[in-house]
Order: structure tokens, then C-alpha cells, then sequence
């Protein structure tokens, strides 16, 4: 089962490769892949029990994935010295304001919908 | 230590496996801190990345050594993008009536989120480098990781920025947008997956399921969104 759902991901991430190099050069293979994946899952209509537990299980250890990238920041110790500060500020202050900003949106948003709705 | 010893230890810390075995010990170590404190800072990724560079680091292992024989969970990353469209195709149910305030946050907010932390890191005097990187810490880090790469950031760093803003947005969202008053679950939920993706995704979900569903659909519709136009955005500029 798992491994059913584990080759259909491994074929589409190939096919989006194989797309990528003839035809869309600007948009990573993996993306396309999970953009194919998406037109086959809204035409089947359903999440198959194999490809379920497939990628359940891949995103469930994601984060045991991510170790090894994250290790070798250490390479990169150089070009973040005396910058710190500065992303870091940009990190927390972009991050507080975009946070309040979309959900003041969404939440006008929603409203004016309402509004909307009444009216009609 | 006797030559044999010495040998010994030598062929194990220089094991392929030996990468892999530490990878997995110390993911192990760091999720059970993680369990046992609830505390957002102490995420396993980065609590297991502390601990595998010290180990490296007192054995004298080469950091390139170490990423050789861990490159297999590099390369599975593909297919984890990949596995997202079943989280994207899932989460679009919760979408409903309300896919138009949606889409039109998504586009609005997710393109403010987006430039936002690169201008900051230009006015703050951050390197190019760093402001390219910080295009990316809105989007669930295997997408951070990739998108970095394409816009010529820091793949390592990007993944670190995203796990970062994850854990800031999900302590201090829901408080702040208290503050300001937004209180409709959609709303608070869209914010928290829209910034800050899977933790604030997994802060959410204790909110309520209407405010962890639309968290779900934000950190899809933002990463999916960004994967698509970011390298497009960036093909065209350049």
C-alpha cells in the first residue's frame, strides 16, 4: 500500500521533470509534479487509501527530512555574520504585520460578503 | 587507544550509515524534549540540527561528509512536494462560499507577506543574498528550500527562516489578532496558515476546526501559489 502511493509520487515528480525540460523551464519539476498529482486527484475525486498513507507517512517525518539542510547552514556561518540583526528584524516585523494585515483583510472581507448577501 | 581501537572508531564514525543512524537518533532525542515541554521553540528540526552539528563537530566529522551520506533525505523532499496536492485537494473543501474573500487575501496578503520581509531586509541593510532568501519564509519549508534555490538565496537558511516565523506567528498570532479584533475563525485561520504554515497551522487546529481548516487551506494556497509564480516572477525579471 505504502509503496503504491510512494511510486505514483516518485512518477509524477518524473513527469514533472520530464515537462519541466520540454516544456516550462521556469517552474521546478517537484511543482509541477504536485501540480499533476492535483489534476488527478480533482479528476479521480477522491484521495486513494495508498496514495493516503504514501503522503501521510513522507509529511508525518518531514520534519526528520529537513535535518540535514538545516545542518549545513553551518557552511553558510560566513555570509549571515553581521546581518543577524537585520533579519531578524525583517523576519519578526514583516512576519507581525502581514499576520495582522491578512487577517484584518480576510475578516472585511467576509463582512462585506455578508453585506452583500443581505442585500440581495 | 590501542591502533585497533583506534581503527575501529574511525571505520564507525566514517560509516556511510553513520550520517543517517545520527540523523535519526537525535530527531528521536529532540522530539521526545519536544513532547515532554510543549515548548514551541524547542522544534525537533532545529533542536536535532543543534545536536548533530555539536557531534560532528567533537568527533571532528566534515560537515560535507555528513551531507554526503544524508543526501537520500534531501532528494525525498521531491516527492514531499509532491504528497502536498493532498493536502491542497483535501483542505479546498473548507473553501465553500467563502472562496472569494480567500482568493482575494491570498493575493493580496500572500504578495504583501512575500515582499514584505525582503524590503525590511533592505532597509535594514541585509545582504542581497538575504533579502532574496527572505522572499521565501512564507511557504512551508520544502517549498522555502526549493524556491530558494531559484531565486538564488540560501536553500539551508531558507529552511530555517520558515521553521522561525512558524514558531514566532503560531506563540503571538492569535494574541495579536485579538488585539486588533479579528475574531472570525476563518479569519484567524487563513492569517496563521497564510504566514506562518505548519506550526501556525498546528496552533490553529487547537483554536477550533473551522479556524485549522482555513489555516490548512492558507499554507496550501500560499505555497502552492508561491511555487508556481515566485520562479515565473523571477524568469521574467530576469
Amino acid at each position: 500500500m505504502l509503496l503504491r502511493g510512494l511510486t505514483l509520487l516518485i512518477l509524477m515528480q518524473l513527469l514533472g521533470t520530464a515537462i519541466n525540460v520540454l516544456l516550462l523551464p521556469m517552474i521546478p519539476g517537484q511543482v509541477l509534479g504536485m501540480l499533476l498529482l492535483f489534476v488527478w486527484l480533482m479528476i479521480r475525486g477522491e484521495v486513494s487509501a495508498p496514495l493516503n498513507e504514501a503522503a501521510g507517512s513522507l509529511l508525518h517525518y518531514l520534519p526528520l527530512l529537513l535535518i540535514p539542510i538545516a545542518v549545513s547552514a553551518v557552511l553558510f556561518i560566513d555570509s549571515i555574520s553581521g546581518q543577524v540583526l537585520a533579519v531578524s528584524a525583517a523576519l519578526f516585523v514583516s512576519l507581525a504585520l502581514s499576520l495582522l494585515f491578512t487577517g484584518w483583510l480576510m475578516e472585511k472581507l467576509i463582512a462585506r460578503q455578508l453585506r452583500q448577501k443581505e442585500q440581495a | 587507544m590501542s591502533p585497533d581501537l583506534q581503527a575501529a572508531w574511525q571505520a564507525v564514525i566514517h560509516h556511510p550509515l553513520f550520517g543517517i543512524g545520527l540523523t535519526l537518533a537525535t530527531y528521536q532525542l529532540a522530539l521526545a524534549a519536544y513532547e515532554r515541554t510543549r515548548w514551541p521553540f524547542l522544534q525537533p528540526v532545529l533542536v536535532a540540527m543543534l545536536m548533530v552539528i555539536g557531534t560532528l563537530y567533537l568527533l571532528e566529522i566534515n560537515v560535507r561528509e555528513y551531507l554526503e551520506f544524508t543526501n537520500i533525505f534531501v532528494l525525498l523532499l521531491g516527492p514531499v512536494i509532491v504528497a502536498l496536492a493532498v493536502p491542497l485537494y483535501i483542505n479546498l473543501r473548507h473553501i465553500r462560499q467563502l472562496w472569494k474573500p480567500v482568493l482575494q487575501t491570498l493575493l493580496i496578503a500572500g504578495l504583501t507577506a512575500t515582499l514584505m520581509g525582503s524590503g525590511l531586509a533592505w532597509m535594514f541593510g541585509a545582504s542581497e543574498e538575504m533579502q532574496r532568501t527572505l522572499l521565501t519564509k512564507s511557504v512551508t519549508s520544502p517549498f522555502a528550500i526549493l524556491l530558494a534555490g531559484e531565486v538564488n538565496g540560501i536553500p539551508a537558511l531558507a529552511a530555517i527562516f520558515a521553521i522561525l516565523t512558524g514558531v514566532i506567528g503560531a506563540m503571538l498570532g492569535p494574541e495579536l489578532l485579538r488585539k486588533i479584533n479579528v475574531k472570525h475563525p476563518a479569519a484567524v485561520g487563513l492569517a496563521l496558515g497564510l504566514t506562518s504554515h505548519a506550526v501556525g497551522t498546528a496552533r490553529a487546529m487547537q483554536e477550533g476546526e473551522q479556524c485549522g481548516g482555513f489555516a490548512a487551506l492558507g499554507m496550501s494556497l500560499m505555497g502552492v501559489t508561491t511555487a508556481v509564480l515566485l520562479p515565473v516572477a523571477v524568469s521574467l525579471l530576469t
